[in-house]
């Protein structure tokens, strides 16, 4: 029958780029409104182009998932904190003078290198339109937040632990970061 | 209706179609539908990332059945919901007056 032929071509469509479960859901819908235009009298294939596009183009309906995501609300948190909390482990390196502390250069390239992979990570699942990729980059993005704010909390308490209260500032939010982006890492995984 | 027209309301609408009982997404547009007298010209596939945005958002609560060997997804609202659907609400009244006494020249209420 050439009417679910066509329905089938639209969730393959959509199943490239949206998890099973959402397409299960939307398949129920669309069987729904099928058979409504069936009720009132088209044939199977009228039915089937008046239910496809009465659903709208694959494309839009990925893009309104991508953006309800958790994934993409996660992303989007982990960046509106990211200048608070660096500001304030900026407060921290510079007090204590960090660019004389002993620690090798390679390291140094590490933890920026690091740095720039989560934020650009982070943009990625932020503003990025394809559901999978967004719920991938979200939540690398959460586990690689996660393991700066610990690199960095250890590193200054060991190297500077008179810094007390600039310190226990960027200590107490990067802890909170942390806990919220390993509670995510799942959440953000399945969108 | 238009979807550009419906921004910043869909979540009051959507609310308010569940308010009666939980509905799958179909029965939301499908309820939609007849509360506005078929004017509302929205795709039907965007109503389902909606409902997932207000579960996310702890409005609603969504749960599995299987009806006629198909899966369904049932939402309903939680008390979270109804309350923000309450909010929802009384924010249009005061749009609504608002817009009207402006627009038409009648008077417009006292804010509550």
């Amino acid at each position: 029958m050439p009417g679910p032929r066509l329905i089938a071509a639209y969730l393959t469509e959509l199943s490239a780029e949206l998890p099973g479960r959402i397409v299960d859901e939307l398949a129920d819908g669309l069987d729904e409104t099928y058979r409504r235009y069936l009720r009132q009298g088209l044939d199977p294939e009228a039915a089937a182009r008046a239910a496809v596009a009465e659903f709208g183009e694959p494309r839009v309906i990925v893009a309104a998932f991508t953006d309800a995501s958790r994934s993409r609300r996660t992303a989007r948190r982990l960046l509106a904190a990211g200048p608070l909390v660096g500001i304030c482990w900026a407060v921290v390196l510079i007090s204590a003078r960090a660019w004389t502390w002993p620690i090798p250069a390679v390291a140094r390239v590490l933890f920026g290198a690091a740095l720039i992979t989560v934020i650009g990570l982070l943009a990625a699942a932020a503003l990025g339109r394809h559901y999978r990729q967004v719920c991938r980059a979200a939540a690398a993005a959460c586990v690689g937040t996660a393991i700066l704010d610990t690199t960095m909390a250890c590193t200054v308490l060991a190297i500077a632990p008179a810094l007390v209260w600039p310190a226990a500032v960027a200590v107490i939010l990067s802890a909170g970061r942390s806990g919220f982006a390993l509670r995510n890492v799942h959440p953000a995984l399945t969108g | 209706m238009r979807a550009e027209e419906l921004k910043g309301h869909l979540d009051a609408l959507l609310l308010a179609a569940l308010e009666d009982g939980p509905r799958h997404g179909y029965a939301v547009m499908e309820a939609l539908r007849q509360s506005t007298g078929g004017r509302l010209d929205l795709p039907t596939g965007t109503i389902y990332p909606a409902l997932h945005r207000l579960e996310t958002a702890g409005l609603i609560a969504g749960s599995w059945s299987v009806v006629a060997g198909r899966r369904r997804r049932l939402y309903q609202l939680t008390a979270a919901g109804a309350g923000a659907l309450l909010g929802k609400r009384a924010a249009w009244r005061d749009f609504a007056a608002m817009m009207s006494a402006a627009l038409e020249g009648r008077p417009c209420p006292d804010p509550a």
